[in-house]
């Protein structure tokens, strides 16, 4: 009776879910799941979330090193096209903006007042940082949809590609004045997150249609 | 006849695996009987992606089961071996034993 509401680490199961193709998750899960369920009546609880990690970081390696492997290009064709569009759309948010801004503030230039800076320089600073972040996600989505299966993989290889520089170059001495995590830094991990959540979006509407037929 | 008629070294452990089981083969077992006879540790992983690449050449057929609570209410996808796989497999085993043929491998290379 004990046993039974001994749950597998959701961490681990969190990793599996994630990185596995959605056709599979629910079997793969599940497997997990009983063969823990399994243990830790025989072996007990701690045993049993050991082999449950265990095999979470396996299958999870062996889910990343299967997806450049077997079929290279449905994997890095995707990040390659979305870290080219991550190049040309970076500035769209940005001049959208400040046509906007210009647009709206036509009237009263060039007699500018000092709540009417500050409002300007708010929604410059602010929209540029949500458009750019609202462009992060939309690539992130089409990067997963082209990575049919391999939605996480293929967002996650982006993030890389697009905080790796600055990492690189934050290791190597540059910004020196600055805290750890500068804002340029700061600014790219926001952008590698959105992608990430763009690609889990995508995987969960491709699992969500999976199971409908089956359901019905 | 290419060389994609044969199966590979872990290809052929799996679906030998399935032949055994039968109608009882899904990830846990396979998994099981793998490790049982082989004595290798596998993860779940690795199954799972050699049973899709089986899939997709047609050597293996899949269904889902139904939901099970001490599964957490996640179902079971069972494996079966299809014609085209039983050749596959009937293949690569000839190969193996025509190569293994006249070779004393435990005296001479022990």
């Amino acid at each position: 009776m004990k046993s039974r509401e001994v749950r597998p680490p959701h961490v681990a199961a969190w990793l599996v879910d994630l990185f596995a193709p959605a056709d599979h998750a629910e079997s793969l899960l599940g497997d997990l799941s009983e063969e823990f369920s399994d243990l830790a009546l025989k072996s007990g609880p701690s045993f049993a979330r050991r082999w449950y990690w265990r095999q979470s970081v396996k299958t999870v390696t062996h889910l990343v090193g299967t997806a450049f492997r077997v079929s290279p290009w449905t994997t890095i064709g995707p990040v390659v096209a979305g870290y080219v569009l991550l190049g040309f759309g970076f500035s769209l948010p940005e001049r959208a903006i400040v046509m906007v801004l210009h647009l709206r503030h036509q009237h009263v230039n060039p007699y500018y007042t000092s709540s009417q800076i500050e409002a300007y320089l708010f929604w410059l600073n602010n929209g540029i940082l949500v458009g750019r972040l609202l462009m992060s996600l939309s690539i992130g989505s089409i990067v997963a949809v082209a990575a049919k299966g391999r939605e996480i993989i293929a967002t996650m290889a982006l993030s890389l590609l697009l905080v790796a520089p600055f990492l690189v170059l934050r290791l190597a001495g540059h910004w020196p004045n600055q805290p750890f995590l500068p804002s340029t830094l700061i600014f790219a991990i926001g952008n590698s997150l959105m992608i990430v959540v763009g690609g889990d979006i995508v995987r969960k509407n491709r699992s969500a249609a999976l199971h409908r037929p089956s359901s019905a | 006849m290419t060389s994609r008629d044969y199966l590979g070294e872990f290809e052929h452990i799996v679906v030998l695996a399935l032949l055994r089981l039968g109608d009882r083969a899904y990830g846990v077992t396979v998994r099981q009987e793998i490790e049982m006879r082989t004595g290798r540790e596998v993860s779940i992983g690795a199954i799972y992606a050699t049973l899709d690449r089986l899939e997709a050449k047609g050597y293996v057929k899949s269904r889902m089961g139904d939901p099970t609570p001490e599964r957490g209410g996640r179902s079971k996808r069972f494996f079966q071996v299809s014609a085209k796989g039983v050749g596959a497999v009937n293949r690569t085993h000839r190969a193996l034993q025509s190569m293994t043929a006249g070779l004393d491998l435990v005296r001479s290379y022990s």
